[in-house]
């Protein structure tokens, strides 16, 4: 969801004022002093308004709420201000609410309070009275909401958080109230006035409602710190809390390096590590902070690729999103899950934390989404995934009456887990409505439900339901394999076999039609049941690892491919479709078991209703009997690593890798340009006799390089005294050359780690093996 | 300490003129001008500066607990206990008597004295106190004659030199309480601050006793001067008087405790100082 924003930068000018101070008893004289212009007048309205004084209506109130008063005043004077709030819906404006400001601007830093008198017509809070609102800026406006009023005259002092502030104030006082029950009321305020009141006392102030907060960042981000407020002792000794603007604060960063913060309370995060802000009122250390753990560079989602034309967005940059009533329903009693969404240079992300469930609701309008195939979301899991973790999406639909309950609402649901789920990587899901089970209508869509499992944050990005064009836009991936290695059927990168029959008549209601897609030739299957292909010639693919497809298919509901012997015998293998682009697969022959592999004749694709195929790049393959290249060298510094078999590294002495165990494995070393690797030829099983046993319990790694073009099966175990073993697959053929893992030594349970002295690999093929390293 | 109805607000302003500017005001400045104090001799006889590690309880030799809920006659919510958490030395040479809510509407707190530890007739007595705030908080620094468990209160007198309500933070109370001029009719006076309050800063408060006149003092400033002459009952000020230092809640002289009220609320004591 990555966009640019053009950033309004504000730039505040600002003047410079010279205070007059008094130290101790005696005066000061200090000269060449530029005079404070502002008048330092105390009175905002007595029994009229203040000659600098002007009043402004907020907009959509009653603009005539506010009369003065000649009738109703406090202690017998001249006059009162008089506020009329109306009735909800009342005509004139729904609420009262203005400015009283001067227009020239005050200097109010020898003062530490507004106050009044109020009383009201029946006892109500009024919603927000304060100070500081200039119609502008506003940059020390003060409030305090609901303050209460009854019939009888109270004075109420606002105290002012810090006068040395307001040395040119323009927002003298401000308010705003609305009806109550629905209905309107009158108050009176009377003798407003700044003045200095000594008997405020104990006054304490917090940021982020005093809470410590912490948060996740990432370069680019900003947080506002919010939740401000101070609270004074008043002459009566009770508190009184108020709402206040940032600019009284002063923030601090503890490391400017990690993250900067303004004098608006705006936190932007420009480096990698543990940063903490806080805020000081005057002198006063403000209680509450808010500590970022940035982790750096933030990684964006991938940016969509799908025509806005085909999308129904939810949450997304890329496109327009659809109104949405929430992005957290945080809903109750049970949903813990709480949000911190975040943006990162204009790129808004969905941030969920502490989290079991959460819902997105859109269901003013709901989406009909009947022409769309797919949801797509992207998830970030930003700690290590733990095991077990796992999330369900939902998608509701509230049926035909379009609104929750009423007993035609639909839910399906789709679970995400490792593999696919995977920690600190961007996972982008398209989830066919297929394969959202139990969802029977798509008309009125409503709800996007996450329901986690072991899952305590995640961030999501692009949430949007889309389809494809029935013809692809793009040709196929080119194929990467080397043709040495290749037996093609159908593609434009290799030479295929020859005199194949992609139509042969066999009763199918399929046309097919060869169509070039930006210049590449491809098989279109229309109005496709099933089809079938009659090979050139027959073919041995038994020397191959694969059978290699590209295909694409924007409105198919299933689809399978076999491969055909004579018999026929044939074997079907399940291809998830529709497809959100074109899906490359290569399928193991092995699982087209019991097809003769060295007599394949015929290709089969079935399981369609009318739709549209695309394939490309129909060949088997095979990575090279030997490894073309080495082991990649493993990089783990020696002080922390107990190595078996590698170049790289001392190996533990006098290891036997070929003992006498029965086995009908032959060991041999091989160099691969220089690198000594161990080839295991006709493996049935192979053990290796440590030459001393082993304490690996400080180790978290066992680490195996090893290569099979061949191979359908292999486990390597791990071995102490007993013998107790325990054995990790490995999965085989190699399909892209060497494959290194690092096996959690947690996966041995309950082989005795301070003691290990064998290794096994059990399986089939012939096995290269390399760098057999624990490590941390 | 028994309630005083009717009470009479009589606030010094204090002549100021030398040092205030519009926006300042100096206190240290003020008061000494204007007073000629006579010149008392006085020699330190018994005194507690409240040294000790934080959390540990009051020396046990000079202080002892009064304990228990009941109203203490005024119609106080507040039960005295002597936890550590009521009545305990803070290590930075101050007692503390801390007013708890645990409920809202349950309050703990502390009430110590001399009582059989310590009295004596005439002489100065002074505290130096930061007082707690609120609504309905009573803190007191007070004499009460030795004799009271044969002679019951009033007759055995008191001398309330400190008492504060939480809700008027910028005024004290000095009192005597005797056989017809007892609670409500005690001979009384309040001293209120021009600039500020209480409960921000320690004050000293102190009275001044001799057989014949009763000064009371706060912060070295004489505000209140009682003889025989003022009390429309018997003198009764002629014997030994023990100390008492307590935060009540609630009662008759303070009213309730409010939803404005703001607990824990702690008295810190510096220290207390008897001279003859």
């Amino acid at each position: 969801m990555k966009s640019i924003q053009s950033i309004r930068k504000v730039t505040l000018s600002l003047s410079v004022l010279f205070l007059l101070s008094f130290l101790g008893c005696k005066k000061r004289d200090i000269v060449d002093l530029q005079k404070v212009t502002y008048p330092t007048t105390a009175e905002v309205f007595i029994d009229d308004f203040t000659s600098d004084l002007a009043y402004a209506a907020f907009g959509g109130s009653d603009v005539k709420a506010f009369q003065i008063d000649k009738q109703v005043t406090y202690g017998g004077t001249s006059a009162s201000m008089r506020f009329a709030v109306p009735d909800a819906n009342s005509p004139q404006g729904s609420y009262a609410g203005g400015v009283f400001f001067s227009k020239t601007g005050r200097d109010l830093t020898g003062y530490n309070a507004l106050t009044f008198y109020i009383k009201a017509s029946q006892p109500v809070n009024i919603g927000e009275i304060g100070f500081g609102n200039d119609l502008g800026a506003s940059s020390y406006q003060v409030s305090v909401s609901n303050l209460p009023a009854n019939s009888n005259w109270t004075k109420v002092i606002i105290p002012i958080p810090d006068p040395s502030k307001l040395s040119a104030e323009r927002g003298l006082l401000y308010y705003s109230a609305a009806p109550l029950n629905g209905r309107g009321y009158t108050f009176w305020l009377d003798e407003v006035k700044f003045e200095y009141v000594s008997e405020i006392a104990h006054t304490s102030a917090s940021i982020l409602n005093g809470a410590n907060k912490v948060l996740t960042s990432y370069i680019g981000v900003t947080n506002k710190i919010d939740g401000l407020t101070a609270s004074f002792n008043l002459p009566s000794g009770i508190n009184l809390s108020v709402n206040l603007s940032p600019y009284y604060f002063t923030f601090k960063s503890s490391d400017s390096s990690i993250a900067k913060v303004n004098a608006a309370g705006v936190v932007s995060t420009v480096g990698t590590g543990t940063v903490v802000i806080t805020g000081k009122l005057g002198s006063l250390a403000a209680a509450g902070s808010l500590t970022l753990n940035s982790r750096g560079n933030f990684v964006h989602a991938p940016v969509p690729t799908a025509d806005p034309a085909r999308v129904i967005s939810v949450f997304s940059d890329a496109y327009s999103n659809v109104p949405v009533d929430y992005y957290n329903g945080y809903w109750a009693p049970y949903q813990t899950t709480q949000s911190a969404d975040f943006a990162v240079t204009g790129d808004h992300v969905l941030n969920y934390t502490n989290f079991n469930f959460v819902g997105i609701q859109f269901s003013n309008p709901t989406i009909n989404a009947s022409q769309m195939r797919f949801l797509h979301v992207d998830l970030y899991v930003p700690n290590a995934l733990p095991p077990g973790a796992s999330i369900q999406v939902q998608v509701v639909d509230f049926g035909a009456n379009g609104v929750f309950g009423g007993g035609d609402d639909v839910t399906g649901s789709t679970t995400i887990n490792a593999p696919t789920l995977i920690s600190q990587n961007w996972v982008s899901l398209n989830i066919p409505f297929s394969a959202l089970n139990g969802l029977t209508t798509k008309g009125h869509l409503a709800q996007v439900i996450f329901v986690g499992s072991n899952l305590s944050s995640f961030y999501a990005d692009n949430i949007y339901f889309y389809y494809n064009p029935v013809t692809p836009l793009q040709a196929a991936p080119t194929p990467t394999a080397a043709a040495a290695n290749v037996l093609s059927i159908f593609s434009d990168s290799y030479t295929n076999v020859a005199g194949t029959d992609f139509f042969p008549n066999w009763g199918q209601t399929t046309v097919v039609t060869q169509i070039p897609i930006a210049g590449n030739n491809t098989l279109h299957y229309a109005n496709f049941n099933y089809e079938g292909a009659q090979l050139g010639s027959n073919q041995n693919v038994s020397s191959y690892g694969f059978l290699h497809l590209d295909y694409y298919s924007a409105n198919a509901s299933q689809l399978r491919v076999f491969l055909i012997s004579p018999g026929p015998v044939e074997t079907p293998y399940t291809l998830s479709v529709p497809t959100s682009g074109w899906n490359s697969v290569n399928i193991p022959l092995s699982a087209f078991s019991p097809v003769a592999l060295n007599n394949i004749f015929q290709m089969k694709f079935d399981l369609g209703s009318g739709d549209d195929i695309f394939l490309d790049n129909i060949y088997f393959w095979k990575i090279p009997p030997v490894p073309p290249v080495p082991a990649p060298t493993p990089v783990y510094p020696p002080a922390t690593v107990i190595s078996i078999f590698s170049d790289a590294y001392t190996n533990v002495a006098g290891t036997d890798f070929f003992p006498n165990w029965g086995q009908n494995t032959v060991v041999t070393q091989v160099p691969i340009s220089g690198n000594n690797t161990l080839l295991y030829t006709g493996l049935n099983y192979e053990g290796t006799q440590l030459g001393s046993n082993q304490n690996v319990s400080s180790k978290n790694f066992l680490h195996v390089d090893y290569y099979s073009a061949n191979s359908s099966a292999l486990q390597v175990f791990l071995i102490s005294p007993g013998p107790v073993q325990t054995s990790y697959t490995l999965p085989v053929p190699t399909a892209n050359g060497w494959n290194s893992v690092d096996i959690p030594l947690t996966a041995f349970a309950p082989v005795d780690l301070t003691n290990v002295f064998q290794l096994m690999f059990v399986g089939n093929g012939n096995i290269y093996i390399d760098n057999i390293v624990f490590h941390q | 300490m028994k309630p005083t109805k009717n009470k009479w607000l009589n606030k010094f302003f204090v002549a100021s003129s030398v040092c205030m500017t519009a926006s300042m005001i100096l206190s240290g400045c003020d008061k000494k001008a204007v007073q000629t104090l006579p010149n008392r001799s006085w020699q330190l006889v018994w005194s507690d500066d409240f040294t000790g590690n934080a959390g540990t309880s009051p020396d046990s030799t000079k202080w002892t607990y009064d304990l228990g809920a009941g109203g203490w006659g005024n119609s106080e919510l507040e039960t005295y206990t002597r936890d550590p958490q009521n009545v305990s030395l803070d290590g930075a040479g101050n007692l503390v008597i801390r007013a708890v809510s645990p409920s809202g509407t349950s309050f703990t707190s502390g009430r110590i004295k001399t009582k059989g530890k310590f009295s004596q007739a005439y002489g100065r007595f002074e505290a130096r106190i930061k007082t707690p705030y609120g609504p309905g908080i009573w803190p007191a620094f007070w004499l009460l004659g030795a004799n009271v468990d044969s002679q019951a209160w009033p007759q055995c007198g008191e001398i309330d030199i400190m008492e504060q309500r939480g809700q008027e933070p910028s005024i004290n109370h000095g009192s005597v309480h005797g056989p017809g001029y007892s609670g409500g009719n005690a001979v009384t006076k309040a001293y209120g601050l021009t600039t500020g309050r209480f409960d921000t800063d320690f004050h000293i408060y102190a009275v001044e006793w001799g057989p014949d006149f009763m000064d009371f003092f706060v912060d070295n400033y004489l505000y209140e001067r009682v003889t025989p002459s003022d009390v429309s009952g018997t003198w009764v000020y002629d014997h030994p008087f023990f100390i008492i230092l307590n935060v009540a809640v609630g009662g008759n002289f303070v009213g309730f405790p409010t939803t404005g009220t703001s607990f824990p609320q702690s008295m810190y004591v510096d220290y207390v100082k008897v001279y003859k």
